[in-house]
């Protein structure tokens, strides 16, 4: 499964942030080249959560509003500056779905469900398929879902969901395959 | 919750998401802080300005003309232990649970002219410059000055002290994981004194942590947080008596209680495997005794004739014709009792057992015995010849058959008990190495300090904002013994593994999580009697959805001092 490379900063890549955190930290105005570089994937986070396009929009702009009200209390763990936005985009989100301002969503590329399915190792895919499917919008708690979310529709790294999910690499890779064991178990009665 | 799903929605271009950028929107709203206004920091230094302002005219007004002649002059003392809370105790950011007990501070007295190096029982140094102090309207002060010192290590300390441990960064709350936290106030008769503007006191506290990923926080009691003040700097030469430093040089044996047993387990294990290795053996086929070679008579000696029991002897059982020779030994043998008709011939084994036999011979009332060996006659000889190399050729292939099958169980014996010594080989040199890692980081940890200056008195810890332990998880409701919810608010976990106080806020606790490979406990307390769920029930702890009853002890020990509740809960 292709993941996606972008979030494994170098040390080097994450002074530099940090430099630029500090700087925006006195200045909120340099705060924009961090919002430049991950206004994108913080609107893809939201997006993929969310059915409308616009509450999409509006909240990614809370979410970087949020961020900066609280830039001065940000401090460097040595984790991408990313992994910092996406917890403050996961807390919006539960608001949204909280408050009942937004409909909790799930969007899902077919292609993606192959992915799970060849992953739990079973090759009678096109059987599975809407099973899955079902089950992913309907049976899986959050948490679980966030897991399929990211590894699956996101291709994230089991580094970064631990960074976002504030848990170890370890637990998010455990946790992962306990969801796929789950689903294994679930379709197997087919 | 029933959720939407979509399947295969268009994509967005990033085209289309950067014409929505709007960073001047943004700033536009930055406010700064997401505080309500009551909480803001020119709200609060307002009030903090006003409060100042009474508090100096009240002093002003009461202070007896006493208080103006400075004491006669003394360097820096022997400290001296008082068991007085702090000064901000009172306020409800710091709440020490239990009433009897608190960290106590550590009273020194230093001349403000003067300054010096302060000795903490922990092998921490304060640096006190020159002219360090100033009275609350920031006038320079001369004289003894008292300074109150405590430190906080372990989660018993942060526990007694009532001083919060978590973080609020941006609406995630965190558990601090400390490398060291203290507490310096300065008195000067009595008052509170602060640390004079452009100077600052160097603290270098001991700490057995070396690692780098701690920040040093203030605790603002006012905004309830802690303030973060950027990294503290880490020394790992400091030289310094170790076993000064209470807790952190505890040497092990090289192997515990708990590892021996591991290794008896597979010595009892090898035990198993060597009964194995027998019983199969001992179930192998034997063979049956090794055939005799037939030996022809000779002409000379005459021979004689003896029915023999078959069961009795069973190598000589194969032949026919089986004749009995008298041997060289029997000197007294006389050939003419070859003519003798005998009342009674028996055999019976000889010396050299399947060699030769012990004949005996009877006769009225004498009792003859000789040595006698069996023999074979013309055509009987050749028969037993033909039986003997049949016979042989069987015993040998059974023979070798059993010693191969005997060898492939040796060998395979061999392996395991290989193996297992292997196992405990491996794990020898894993406690080895563990052992040698945890003396490393207690040579390290003896000469760590950690090093940072402070601009003003209060609490200051050298922190990392960590997460709840994860492992299991589950909701849990704490009980007393009868049944009875505890009505507790701050409900303390301690993992012996962490210099963590990681606290939850209500009961029933939810997504209450732990790391089941840890010593854990929970405190909690109810109208100021401590309960707490013992280690060993943290077993029972499973994680299946439901709802946990979690059976808490009252602690019956009154404890005077924090020593006292660290001995109960073997800190």
């Amino acid at each position: 499964m292709a993941e996606n490379k972008k979030y494994h900063l170098s040390e080097k890549g994450i002074a530099y942030e940090q430099e630029r955190i500090e700087a925006a930290k006195k200045n909120p105005a340099l705060f924009s080249e961090l919002y430049d570089k991950y206004f994108e994937p913080v609107f893809r986070y939201m997006f993929q959560r969310l059915d409308d396009k616009e509450q999409a929009f509006d909240s990614t702009q809370q979410v970087f509003l949020i961020a900066m009200n609280n830039l001065p209390k940000y401090e460097n763990r040595g984790l991408p500056f990313s992994s910092w936005l996406f917890r403050i985009a996961k807390n919006e989100l539960s608001e949204l779905f909280k408050k009942e301002k937004a409909k909790r969503t799930v969007n899902i590329d077919s292609v993606k469900i192959y992915d799970i399915i060849e992953e739990i190792q079973e090759t009678k895919i096109d059987k599975y398929h809407d099973k899955i499917v079902s089950i992913i919008g309907e049976e899986l708690n959050e948490d679980d879902l966030q897991l399929i979310e990211m590894r699956f529709f996101e291709n994230r790294s089991f580094r970064e969901m631990a960074d976002i999910l504030d848990i170890t690499e370890n637990n998010a890779k455990v946790k992962t395959y306990r969801v796929l064991d789950k689903l294994r178990q679930v379709i197997k009665p087919i | 919750m029933k959720r939407k799903i979509n399947i295969n929605r268009p994509e967005i271009s990033t085209d289309e998401i950067t014409k929505q950028k709007d960073f001047d929107n943004v700033l536009k709203h930055h406010t700064g802080a997401t505080k309500p206004f009551f909480k803001k920091p020119i709200f609060l230094s307002s009030v903090l300005v006003t409060v100042a302002a009474i508090v100096t005219t009240v002093v002003l007004l009461t202070k007896s003309p006493s208080n103006n002649h400075p004491p006669e002059l003394a360097e820096v003392q022997q400290p001296s232990i008082i068991n007085e809370q702090s000064s901000i105790i009172n306020h409800p950011c710091i709440n020490p649970p239990l009433k009897e007990i608190n960290i106590p501070f550590t009273s020194f007295k230093v001349t403000a002219e003067k300054g010096g190096t302060l000795d903490f029982k922990t092998g921490s140094k304060l640096i006190i410059p020159k002219n360090a102090f100033a009275d609350a309207q920031g006038k320079p002060l001369t004289g003894e000055i008292e300074l109150r010192y405590r430190e906080f290590h372990d989660a018993a300390d942060f526990f007694v002290s009532g001083i919060p441990m978590t973080y609020d960064s941006a609406g995630n709350k965190y558990q601090f994981e400390s490398a060291g936290m203290m507490e310096m106030q300065g008195y000067k008769d009595g008052e509170k004194v602060t640390i004079a503007k452009g100077k600052s006191i160097a603290i270098e506290m001991a700490s057995p942590q070396k690692g780098t990923e701690y920040n040093l926080y203030k605790l603002d009691t006012a905004h309830n947080n802690w303030s973060c003040l950027g990294k503290d700097k880490v020394t790992k030469e400091q030289k310094q008596n170790g076993s000064g430093v209470a807790g952190f040089g505890n040497e092990q044996p090289l192997v515990t209680t708990e590892q021996r047993q591991e290794l008896q387990k597979i010595e009892t294990k090898k035990e198993v495997v060597v009964k194995e290795k027998e019983t199969r053996i001992a179930a192998l086929p034997k063979p049956a005794p090794e055939p005799r070679k037939p030996v022809l008579a000779k002409n000379d000696k005459r021979t004689f004739d003896i029915a023999v029991e078959d069961k009795e002897f069973p190598e000589l059982d194969i032949y026919k014709g089986v004749l009995f020779e008298i041997g060289q030994e029997n000197k007294d043998f006389n050939p003419a009792y070859y003519d003798i008709t005998w009342d009674d011939a028996s055999l019976k084994d000889g010396p050299k057992k399947g060699i030769n036999y012990a004949l005996t011979l009877k006769k009225g009332l004498k009792t003859y015995g000789f040595i006698v060996y069996p023999v074979f006659e013309g055509k009987d000889y050749e028969s037993a010849q033909k039986t003997y190399q049949d016979k042989f050729s069987k015993y040998t292939a059974t023979l070798d058959k059993r010693k191969a099958d005997e060898k492939r169980i040796e060998e395979e014996y061999q392996a395991r008990i290989i193996a297992f010594n292997k196992q405990q080989e491996d794990l020898m040199q894993e406690w080895k190495k563990q052992q040698a890692e945890r003396f490393k980081q207690m040579e390290v940890q003896d000469k760590v300090s950690r090093l940072f200056s402070i601009a003003s008195f209060g609490i200051y810890n050298s922190d990392c904002p960590k997460s709840y332990p994860q492992g299991v998880l589950c909701t849990a409701t704490l009980i007393d013994k009868k049944n009875v919810p505890l009505d507790c608010y701050n409900i303390y976990l301690v993992d012996k593994a962490r210099t963590a106080l990681f606290t939850y806020y209500k009961n029933p606790v939810e997504k209450f999580t732990f790391n089941p490979k840890s010593t854990n406990m929970l405190w909690t307390v109810v109208n100021g009697e401590l309960y707490w769920l013992k280690p060993e029930e943290f077993k029972d702890i499973k994680e299946n959805g439901k709802v946990m009853n979690l059976v808490l002890d009252k602690v019956e020990e009154k404890f005077t001092t924090v020593e006292d509740l660290k001995a109960f809960f073997h800190f």
